[in-house]
């Protein structure tokens, strides 16, 4: 692939003021060189721009289809983003991220559809849900070392989801449907397009707010746990604080994701909130670049697009797609836009 | 990498090309097929998918629609995954299909009502029987199997004929066996009877052994299984292993002769509730015959149905003499009880099936044969 | 049945249904071992060892009929067959990962995972194939206790095979080998230890205990798909951990301790079984809150 590049435009390597790295190679391929020439703070905001208009422009010159999945990647935007707070910035393994969305999900759902709550003053509700939720799962984990916290949080994504099944208030197997759309100012949030823009403003927020906490002093203690523990408390950082504001944040993320799910889709039911989906969100974060924002986005769209692309191939679509992601990982093991700093 | 984003790119010319291409008037006529063909219920996904293509190649074999238009079938893999399939089913709509045939799932199926409705798409449900579905459906949709309602009542007449006190139903934990084994609990109840284990177990599940122990602990003299043949077929399989000696009976989703093959001589005598299909009507037995002899398996439980959705569809883009979405939801509801292979079809005001079509088989010499009684 | 029959019963299925996710949980503990993955692709190794089981008895059954001993020789020739599927797996897919981060070799498991799954998908059509075989229904009664001759076969095959792989484990050189990888790799490597060669026997062994218990389950059901790893690779790598990851003797204890809840669990009073799973998680993060490295397992410090 290298031979088929120009040699590298010394423009494009305009140095990185905020991370330098001496040990960085030279970008040699193409996607290398796009994105050390995008890490100027100039170009960085025509390039926000750039991706703004187009994310604006988009629904009015293609087809709803298109629309919708876009609205879904979007979707997978802010879960990503959220679950990377978790597992990117506190390096806490999550395979449960599924449950913070159901609860979002499902807390609406209940208050809007069985005792008729407005659906804005539904959502202060579900973020306590979520939040206290957080609280629930991190507590008791915070002890354990990585792949222990791997299954404890698969235990309590799975506890979740039995739980909706076999509730009443949840719906059981069948969930809840008929989940009324929202309005704002008079504006009947209906259809798919509308849905396409209070995604792209939700996406837009998780990433700044996602941008926000990486360089708050909350980021930086979460680097400092992240990389030692032991020194980082030693430094002064509350250990279980840390890690379980990481795990709030995230839930909160999770929620937002899932409240505006169950309008959209206007039905909830247990199978979309399944260990399957956890892993699909997990999948799209390390394989963007764990930690990297930038990289997150890009893995949430490769898993929604992704197999859409292939829909042609019909029943072999997940095959191909599980082969393309085999060699992604093969060939950029850290995930395709991975995060220097660590 | 530069050739994985070439990759990508070139596939979102070709799916953008795709999706907005304009049909010529004297085209193909391209119907929906939506369908799980991905993810745990591919099987029977796959199954529905063969019986429509099946139905597709004998109109085009016969001349086609509307003058000699071949039919086309694309299909919208839903994964039985509510978020994929109303991906799907957007892209159905942005493909400009004439009319959609399919919905297994019925958590999966609900969402996309919006989205045909939305587009004025006529919808033909031929699996999908949950009663949730019917308040979502804008009016472009029909159901064209009976509701759990209606085989929740059938159970109800035949355990009650056996002269059984107490019943255990056991189901999948999934939308449409959960509904289906809670009406036949309060339909037990409500008509005096004892429901003496009510039971769930998961999808993929082998191992049965500690709940057969307890339906065996809690005298049950009939078990009812309201889920699919590939996991029921395990469960008959366990229940007559362990000497339970009492009747068993399975919903209409483990109507199979595949059911045979997994539990073996265990489903001699097992009775099943469904439509009347493949053996009981002459047209079904060639239907049969001939997916044995195109796809080297027996049909599935829901292959009548979608091989009769497809034919419905086609029938009623026929009468409407053309590919207005308007005017084929028109015909399709103007069905008049003409025979299908599973039966007759005409819809009630909520677009359901007007009658209850529910019969009872029983498992004999390795085949379903029709029960009297 | 009195209660006390019923305990029995219930003693018994738990152990047979334990043996099973005792032999796959077998292969997750070693492969952690070895290389600290979670091989998420364990299940699909047990899936593809059922096919393989299954292709193995229509060539036997011929001459050796489809009994427990065809079914046998079937089962030898599954865990040879998906063994060298597990040292091909590696090679390709683990080995290039090993100096990467933890999750993204994680990651890369779920692909293989989803690889073979959607593999056997394609292959198969998607529909389940039964798996017939000539074992009957028999058995004998002990009291009101129910002992089938299956379940018995069943139980002894899967005590010898764990019994044999405790030898080689404790007695002979790649034993004592894949017990010094696990503790240092790098160390082993300054000793001369062949640490590769150690990995790829790791993986032969742990898919091919995955290939066996799919063989048998197979047989003893009757029933194979292409999505049956998956339930039951969760349900092992659970095991794996209540034991204590990378113990063998903890992988053991873990699958028949699952195996019993699970029995146990369908007969709580007042709580359906609807609950079961709820009961068996929630007993997995009791144990790990209270005991965070497993029953057997011994306390690290890593890092992902």
């Amino acid at each position: 692939m290298d031979k088929h590049s120009p040699p590298t435009n010394p423009d494009a390597r305009e140095p990185d003021l905020h991370e330098p790295d001496l040990h960085e190679p030279r970008p040699r391929n193409l996607l290398q060189r796009l994105y050390v020439a995008f890490e100027s703070p100039g170009r960085r905001r025509a390039l926000h721009l750039t991706i703004l208009a187009i994310l604006i422009v988009t629904p009015w010159i293609s087809s709803q289809y298109t629309t919708v999945i876009l609205t879904n990647a979007l979707l997978y935007v802010v879960l990503c983003l959220g679950l990377n707070i978790v597992v990117g910035y506190a390096g806490l393994l999550d395979l449960g991220y599924a449950a913070f969305f159901a609860v979002g999900a499902y807390t609406v759902g209940i208050l809007t559809q069985q005792f008729g709550v407005n659906f804005w003053a539904a959502i202060p509700f579900a973020l306590m849900a979520a939040a206290l939720a957080g609280v629930i799962i991190g507590g008791p984990t915070l002890r354990l070392r990585s792949d222990y916290l791997a299954i404890v949080t698969l235990g309590f994504g799975e506890i979740v989801r039995f739980t909706a099944r076999n509730l009443e208030i949840t719906g059981g197997a069948s969930g809840l449907s008929h989940i009324p759309e929202p309005s704002l100012f008079g504006w009947h949030i209906d259809s798919s397009i509308d849905f396409y823009y209070v995604f792209v403003v939700l996406a837009v927020l998780a990433y700044l707010a996602s941008q926000r906490l990486f360089d708050s002093r909350l980021g930086r203690a979460w680097l400092y746990v992240r990389h030692d523990e032991d020194a980082a408390e030693a430094m002064g950082i509350n250990r279980v604080a840390t890690k379980l504001a990481a795990y709030v944040i995230g839930a909160i993320f999770g929620a937002i994701g899932g409240i505006f799910f169950s309008v959209n889709l206007g039905a909830i039911s247990p199978e979309s909130f399944s260990f399957q989906q956890s892993v699909l969100i997990l999948l799209a974060v390390v394989l963007g670049g764990m930690g990297k924002i930038p990289g997150v986005i890009l893995g949430a769209f490769i898993v929604v697009l992704g197999p859409e692309l292939l829909r042609d191939f019909g029943t072999l679509r997940l095959l191909i797609f599980a082969v393309l992601l085999l060699l992604i990982m093969l060939f950029r093991p850290s995930g395709i836009w991975p995060e220097k700093r660590s | 990498m530069g050739k994985f984003l070439k990759l990508i790119a070139s596939a979102a010319v070709v799916n953008l090309a795709v999706g907005s291409l304009a049909l010529a008037q004297d085209g193909p006529i391209t119907l929906g097929v939506q369908v799980p063909t991905t993810g745990s219920e591919a099987t029977y996904g796959k199954d529905m998918y063969n019986a429509m293509m099946l139905a597709a190649d004998e109109i085009n074999a016969d001349g086609g629609l509307l003058n000699g238009r071949q039919i086309e079938l694309v299909t919208g893999d839903t994964a039985c995954d509510p978020q994929q399939s109303v991906n799907a089913a957007s892209r159905l709509a942005s493909q400009e299909v004439v009319g959609v045939v399919g919905g297994y799932c019925s958590g999966a199926t609900q969402p996309t009502l919006k989205t045909y409705g939305d587009a004025n798409i006529p919808f033909v449900i031929v699996a999908a029987n949950s009663t949730q579905l019917i308040p979502a459906n804008p009016g472009n949709a029909v159901m064209i199997n009976s509701t759990g309602d209606d085989q929740a009542k059938t159970a109800l007449d035949f355990f009650e004929g056996k002269g059984i006190e107490k019943l255990a139903i056991v189901n999948q934990g999934d939308a449409y066996s959960q509904d289906l084994a809670n009406l036949t609990r309060d339909a037990w109840t409500g008509a005096g009877h004892t429901v003496s284990a009510f039971e769930y177990v998961n999808k993929g599940e082998q191992d049965f052994s500690a709940l057969v122990n307890k339906i065996r602990g809690s005298g049950a003299e009939a078990v009812f299984w309201t889920a699919y043949y590939a996991d029921g077929g395990l469960l008959i399989r366990q229940l007559r292993q362990r000497g339970f000696q009492g009747t068993i009976a399975v919903g209409d989703g483990s109507n199979s002769p595949e059911l045979f093959n997994i539990a073996g001589q265990a489903a001699e005598g097992v009775f099943a509730f469904s439509n009347p299909t493949a053996d009981f009507l002459p047209a079904a037995k060639q239907f049969t015959s001939d997916y044995q002899a195109k796809f080297d398996n027996a049909p599935g439980p829901y292959a009548p149905l979608a091989y009769d959705g497809l034919q419905l569809m086609a029938w009623a883009i026929d009468k409407a003499g053309s590919t207005d979405g308007d005017a084929i939801i028109k015909a399709l509801n103007s069905a008049d009880g003409q025979e299908w292979l599973a039966g007759p079809i005409s819809f009630t005001p909520q677009h359901t099936l007007a009658r209850s079509n529910f019969v009872v088989l029983e498992g004999q010499g390795g085949k379903w044969t029709r029960y009297e009684k | 049945m009195t209660w006390y029959d019923s305990f029995l019963q219930q003693l018994v299925d738990g152990l047979v249904l334990g043996s099973f996710y005792a032999l796959v949980a077998l292969g997750y503990t070693m492969v952690f071992g070895v290389i600290k993955l979670l091989n998420f692709a364990h299940g699909d190794f047990y899936m593809t060892g059922a096919f393989a089981g299954f292709g193995g008895l229509s060539l036997v059954s011929g001459f050796l009929g489809a009994g427990w001993l065809g079914i046998f020789v079937a089962m030898l020739l599954a865990m040879l067959a998906v063994g060298c599927l597990g040292v091909v797996i590696e090679r390709v897919a683990y080995h290039p990962m090993l100096g990467a981060p933890r999750l993204s070799i994680l990651i890369t498991a779920l692909a293989v995972s989803l690889v073979l799954q959607n593999a056997a998908l394609a292959l198969t059509g998607g529909q389940y194939t039964a798996f017939s075989t000539d074992l009957g229904f028999g058995g004998f009664n002990l009291g009101n206790l129910f002992l089938s001759y299956n379940q018995i076969v069943l139980v002894t095959i899967a005590a010898l095979l764990m019994i044999a792989l405790e030898l080689f484990v404790s007695r002979t050189l790649y034993g004592r080998a894949m017990r010094a990888v696990s503790i240092d790799k790098d160390m082993c490597r300054m000793m001369g230890i062949n640490v590769s060669a150690v990995i790829a026997v790791t993986f032969f062994i742990g898919s091919g205990l995955a290939a066996a218990a799919g063989t048998m389950a197979g047989a003893y059901y009757g029933s194979i798909w292409y999505f049956m790893g998956f339930l039951i690779g969760l349900k092992a790598f659970t095991a794996a951990v209540i034991g204590g990851i990378g113990s063998i003797t903890g992988a053991m204890l873990g699958g028949l301790i699952l195996g019993l809840l699970e029995s146990f669990g369908t007969h709580i009073p007042f709580i359906g079984s609807e609950w079961k799973d709820v009961f068996t998680f929630s007993i997995l993060i009791l144990v790990l809150v209270f005991k965070p490295t497993g029953l057997l397992g011994k306390s690290e410090v890593e890092r992902m």
